[in-house]
């Protein structure tokens, strides 16, 4: 839990330096034509963080008992975490490539059968109910195109 | 007297055909969101924003107001059938509400859930439809610096109540901030915290971090956990829901109580979590019967909800007179406001009546249809928490992600999503609050702008922060919500030291 916590606030010190730094480059201290200029704000949000930041990692290293020493991650957790994260990432890259609906599918078919263990009917019924649904709800109902990738063309839709 | 006008009004622009099928397909689809893991009320309202597009204003909002009482519905099933609070201010109501179903007492305890969260809505409405229009009235001559001061007295109120750590609270705080500022500078036009790349000049879409942060995020949570569904079995009667309101007038006191309390939190940000527990509190402190909390009374279960509901209702005040949300799902639904064209703020009442009353007169009418759909559905919801958890993970991440998409047909939104699940799933981990960040996303461009009018009114002086007669007695109140924490601690601190001595 230690070693998140520090690593969590390098980053977002990290961030804060990067706020700082472009805060400084459109200039902090002055008087512009629209009032302050346009850094000032972030160069106020970038020191908030780098402060508070540095006081999250002070405080893991000061009060050393205090701190549980509970891992981040529960044993056997993240093999459940990746399970989804993963296959939920492979999902989104697909869907540049073959559209949502269609990359949707195969990631419930995928999940269902592969985690989820489910009879094959069930499996083809939900994956194909669900992005079909879902393409008449948004596509057809409510005129919200989703992405549909190099597919469009090939389907006609 | 002109409220009540106003209020016959609203129940004019309320009651057509179509507005209240939305209202009653939002309290559905709410409930169902609201019962649902990694589908809370913020979520539900985030997904369900780019649909609203095409229709009025009106019915969108009542739309969106009905699936968050739905979801407060939803969490109380959670609560009492599954002993898993969806969401945190459902986590009084295990307390009792548990034990009484396992009691075989599910029907009477859902039937007085549901039942305070009728009487705390009616009572916050009655509040809303007299005090609101006093404070926009008075809101009309703020200027930015007062505009500023609230939103100081907002934030201070979440590093007070909120989360465990204050320091964590207010770098959750600054990260909305800093994220709402990614994109064009709307004074000056720059390109700003972009790094000369094009993907972060549209910024981040705060639709598109709420979605990810609670919904993919809690998603993780769950899964890592291994959450078994596994409900008590309810078979609603008429009997027993008969049965249950013949002994609810014996608890008005605590009733009474409660929405007092639910009322007056609710108005501050965060609040309907810290006022559900202690109503709670309150009602087992004077309850003739208090040793028996928390085996399983119902008057253990009617304590927290009315004081959520009412809070729930009453976070809507702020939010319409003020422009500023009081809870994560009312930042959503403020957020919505400005897609559909309307600044929030005082001058909605005076420019869009119509509007604000339809949305009054529609908290009305709604929790009452809410109370009659989902005590004759509680079995359906409930049904939907047996689906497979390998069937109802992946279409969760499904529907997530439409949404992501949907609000600006960008792809990239769609890995922001992922990346903020992400974070949420690391942050809840780690105490840093969730809520203040996404309230600060959505703020941040009206903060930022009123900091900047301020200083050009000002010449400069940060004096203008600090002008009577409004923004003084603000900030310092701002000054004490934020400092008392510490305060208090130190007083303790002294305390422990003298007894010591």
């Amino acid at each position: 839990m230690r070693k998140a916590d520090v690593i969590t606030a390098l980053i977002i010190l990290i961030i804060g330096i990067f706020v700082v730094y472009d805060g400084v480059r459109l200039g902090v201290i002055g008087w512009g034509a629209s009032g302050p200029m346009s850094g000032l704000y972030p160069f106020l949000l970038g020191m908030g963080l780098i402060i508070g930041s540095l006081v999250v990692m002070g405080r893991v290293f000061i009060s050393r008992k205090s701190m549980s020493d509970k891992p981040f991650i529960q044993k056997g957790g993240l093999r459940h975490v990746l399970y989804v994260a993963v296959p939920a990432a492979l999902m989104v890259a697909l869907t540049e490539f073959i559209g949502l609906y269609v990359a949707a599918g195969l990631y419930l078919a995928l999940y269902m059968k592969w985690i989820g263990k489910h009879r094959w009917i069930t499996v083809l019924a939900v994956s194909i109910l669900l992005p079909l649904i879902s393409y008449f709800v948004f596509d057809k109902y409510f005129l919200i195109p989703l992405p549909k990738g190099r597919l469009s063309g090939l389907l006609g839709f | 007297m002109e409220s009540l006008n106003n209020l016959m009004m609203g129940f004019g622009v309320f009651f057509t055909p179509y507005n209240i099928f939305v209202a009653v397909i939002g309290i559905f689809l709410g409930t169902i969101v609201g019962v649902l893991p990694g589908l809370g009320g913020a979520n539900g309202v985030a997904i369900l924003i780019p649909v609203t597009f095409m229709m009025p204003p009106t019915s969108a909002i009542i739309l969106l107001a009905c699936i968050y009482w739905g979801a407060l519905f939803g969490g109380v099933i959670t609560s009492i059938l599954f002993n898993i609070p969806g969401e945190p201010w459902s986590v009084a109501t295990c307390f009792d509400g548990y034990p009484m179903a396992k009691k075989g007492k599910a029907p009477q305890a859902l039937t007085a859930a549901f039942s305070s969260h009728f009487i705390g809505a009616v009572f916050a409405t009655v509040a809303l439809t007299f005090l609101a229009p006093l404070i926009a009235e008075i809101a009309l001559r703020f200027g930015p610096p007062e505009t500023f001061s609230i939103m100081m007295l907002t934030f201070s109120a979440f590093v007070a109540l909120g989360g465990k750590s204050p320091i964590k609270t207010l770098i959750a705080i600054f990260l909305g901030f800093a994220m709402a500022a990614v994109g064009i500078d709307i004074v000056s036009g720059k390109l700003r915290l972009t790094f000369g790349t094009t993907e972060l000049m549209g910024g981040f879409h705060f639709i598109v971090a709420v979605i990810g942060l609670f919904g993919i995020g809690e998603i993780l949570i769950t899964v890592e956990e291994g959450l078994k569904m596994d409900s008590l079995p309810v078979k609603m009667s008429l009997r027993a829901m008969l049965e249950t309101w013949k002994e609810l007038p014996r608890y008005w006191k605590t009733l009474l109580r409660g929405a007092i309390i639910g009322c007056w939190m609710g108005f501050k940000p965060g609040g309907a979590t810290p006022a559900s527990f202690m109503s709670y509190g309150f009602a087992k402190q004077f309850s003739k019967d208090s040793e028996k909390f928390g085996t399983g009374i119902m008057e253990g279960v009617v304590a927290p909800e009315v004081a959520a509901h009412a809070a729930g209702v009453s976070a809507m005040v702020p939010m319409i007179t003020l422009g500023i949300p009081g809870s994560p799902t009312a930042a959503v639904m403020l957020g919505g406001l400005m897609i559909w064209g309307l600044q929030p703020g005082p001058m909605l009442f005076k420019e869009h009546p119509e509007f604000v009353w339809g949305l009054i007169a529609s908290i009305w009418a709604s929790n009452a249809i809410g109370v009659i759909i989902v005590l004759a559905f509680v079995p359906l919801f409930a049904a939907i928490l047996r689906v497979p958890f390998g069937i109802l993970m992946p279409s969760i991440v499904f529907i997530c992600a439409i949404g992501a998409y949907a609000v600006n047909t960008r792809m990239i939104d769609i890995w922001y999503m992922i990346i903020f699940g992400f974070v949420g799933y690391t942050f809840k981990k780690l105490d840093y609050p969730i809520a203040p960040m996404v309230l600060a996303l959505v703020l941040g461009d009206m903060a930022e702008t009123a900091m900047r009018q301020a200083l050009i009114m000002g010449q400069g002086s940060p004096l203008i922060f600090f002008r009577p007669p409004f923004a003084l007695p603000i900030m310092i109140l701002a000054f004490i919500i934020f400092f008392w924490p510490t305060v208090s601690r130190w007083k303790q601190k002294a305390v422990k030291k003298r007894c010591k001595i």
